[in-house]
């Protein structure tokens, strides 16, 4: 890549035009912290600059150039339409400035939020990995009960977990533990099915091959059946995943102390709508954060897939 | 009372399909002397697989009997190494780490920090040195079945048990991979060769391998014939393809292994 390919693209030009659009005398009458937005922009740059001459791939390069370019965009318009022209309500539609502002200045609070609500994820869901990997091999290697556990599970997957809420707060002594609950069984079923449907589509092949190396019974179940299925393991540990964030931020509405959706609601209650931003966006990124990783797992942990 | 390796007397087989049972081998006999490298060839559904799977002990038999060294067969073991047409090796592990699973089956005599060294000196022995972090996915069908032979030669197995091990193979590389076999099998003959049961559908395959050839014949399986090969070893494909006794005793084959067809055109029962 050139050097003129590699610095004169349009995501800088936006850049430039970002910061021109912020030499327009502020029309609104809230505090807009015009600073704030600048440094973040200026930070963002130097890090796509400084990223762009490390990344070899020119793909990385150009997605990493979009997704900046893109931002820019955002700002640019959310910054005309608040702070400058003010053609929004200020009172529901607070300047970027102000919502990157408010994240510095939360940035503790925010962290603790964050922190409780992925000890809660982490723990519901490694919880229901943990029991249903384990189960689903040992139910769905021995053929005799796999057909029944079939139904069975199909009719537990389909209730919706999150109506296990009212019944777990009677059941269970404090909202955490409730929280930790529903994420189990959301992630139980699925995880569960997946364990199931991945050991009854192994290869007969693979097991013909365990069988004339006579591997004992927990190293057929654990060495030869849980690697044959880990995909299908996957897939369910994906949708568990997902739903456990949906519901994790719910349950976190309805009636916990801290977290993430607690933060949103807490504070949209009180019309602060400067926050209740701030925290959809920091739980977007959250929650990429930890698909992102999920994803590196499972990439690593299936590597010899082609 | 014969001293043969692998004794196989009367062996019946049925299959269940569809709540239906039918034969798959009936009365099947022969046996299979020690270091001696025996095919079973016949027309695809003669039964020649499920003969080898109730060898692997994966598959019971109805009636009759497998002995090895005299003791009646059950299950599977690891006196006896197989090779799969496909699968031998497990996916998600490499190929040296396939071959030093295979090698903590067998041998519990090797300890732990030997094994990656004897999976090397046989993938070395198979042509794969350099091959050993690769995962079988990575590599080409043909290498595939290299590694299988190398792990089942490093579980240094009495018998080799090995179902048309190059039937999924382009041509060519099958020719190459038959070569490698009958050179690792034959030795230098400082060692005592490996007993080889080897089941196949390619004539030439079986004639160029094997010291005995048990043709069956389909519907129910049945020996129609057991031949013994008349070529010398070492054995060199391009001298001995082109002798007269070669095509004499292709043809031969290839007449045992169709006259069951022959006899059906015969008596007007083949609808082609």
């Amino acid at each position: 890549m050139t050097l003129r390919k590699r610095y004169l693209r349009v995501t800088h030009l936006l850049f430039i035009a970002l910061l021109l659009i912020q030499l327009l005398p502020d029309k609104s009458t809230k505090e807009v912290f015009t600073g704030s937005l600048i440094a973040f922009a200026v930070g963002l740059e130097i890090i796509v600059l400084g990223a762009s001459s490390f990344i070899k791939k020119e793909e990385g390069v150009s997605l990493l150039l979009d997704i900046a370019g893109f931002v820019y965009v955002l700002l640019g318009v959310w910054s005309l339409a608040t702070a400058k022209f003010n053609v929004l309500n200020d009172l529901l539609f607070p300047a970027p400035g102000k919502v990157i502002h408010q994240f510095t200045e939360d940035r503790s609070a925010i962290l603790t939020n964050i922190v409780s609500s992925l000890g809660t994820t982490v723990k519901g869901f490694i919880l229901a990995a943990v029991v249903a990997i384990p189960l689903g091999l040992f139910i769905g290697w021995s053929a005799r009960v796999g057909g029944a556990a079939t139904y069975i599970t199909k009719f537990f997957s389909s209730i919706p977990p999150i109506v296990y809420i009212p019944y777990g707060i009677a059941l269970l002594p404090t909202f955490k533990s409730v929280s930790v609950f529903v994420i189990f069984l959301a992630t139980f079923w699925p995880v569960f099915a997946g364990t199931m449907s991945g050991v009854l589509g192994v290869d007969k092949k693979i097991i013909d091959s365990a069988k004339v190396l006579n591997v004992s019974k927990p190293e057929m179940l654990f060495r030869v059946i849980l690697p044959a299925s880990l995909q299908q393991i996957f897939l369910g540990c994906n949708q568990g995943l997902s739903v456990s964030f949906i519901l994790l931020t719910s349950a976190e509405m309805i009636g916990a102390r801290d977290g993430m959706g607690y933060y949103v609601k807490y504070y949209s209650d009180f019309g602060d709508y400067t926050r209740t931003i701030t925290g959809l966006l920091v739980i977007g990124f959250v929650v990429i954060g930890v698909t992102f990783l999920f994803n590196k797992l499972q990439n690593r942990l299936l590597r010899w897939k082609r | 009372m014969t001293t043969n390796k692998i004794e196989i007397k009367d062996l019946t087989v049925n299959y269940i399909e569809n709540k239906r049972s039918f034969n798959a081998l009936h009365d099947v006999s022969f046996g299979v002397g020690r270091g001696e490298f025996v095919s079973v060839i016949g027309a695809s559904g003669c039964g020649k697989s499920t003969l080898l799977s109730v060898l692997e002990g994966l598959y019971t038999p109805a009636g009759g009997s497998v002995q090895i060294d005299g003791k009646e067969l059950h299950g599977t073991g690891t006196e006896r190494g197989v090779v799969f047409q496909h699968y031998s090796l497990f996916p998600w592990m490499t190929t040296r780490k396939n071959i030093e699973f295979g090698i903590k089956q067998s041998r519990h005599d090797v300890k732990r920090s030997e094994r990656a060294k004897i999976a090397d000196e046989f993938l070395t022995k198979v042509g794969l040195s350099g091959f050993g972090s690769k995962y079988p996915s990575q590599l080409s069908g043909g290498m595939q079945q290299r590694a299988a032979i190398a792990r089942a030669l490093a579980m240094n197995t009495e018998i080799l048990l090995m179902d048309e091990p190059f039937s999924a193979i382009d041509a060519k590389n099958r020719v190459v991979l038959q070569e490698l076999l009958l050179k690792l099998w034959e030795g230098d003959g400082t060692e005592e060769r490996k007993t080889v049961v080897f089941v196949t559908h390619d004539i030439d395959e079986a004639i160029l391998l094997s010291d005995k050839i048990v043709v069956l014949t389909a519907h129910p399986g049945t020996v129609n014939e057991v031949v013994n090969v008349p070529f010398e070893r070492p054995r060199r494909r391009e001298e001995l393809v082109k002798t007269d006794e070669y095509g004499k005793f292709r043809n031969r084959l290839l007449s045992l292994l169709y006259s069951d067809i022959a006899e059906r055109i015969g008596g007007d029962e083949v609808v082609l």
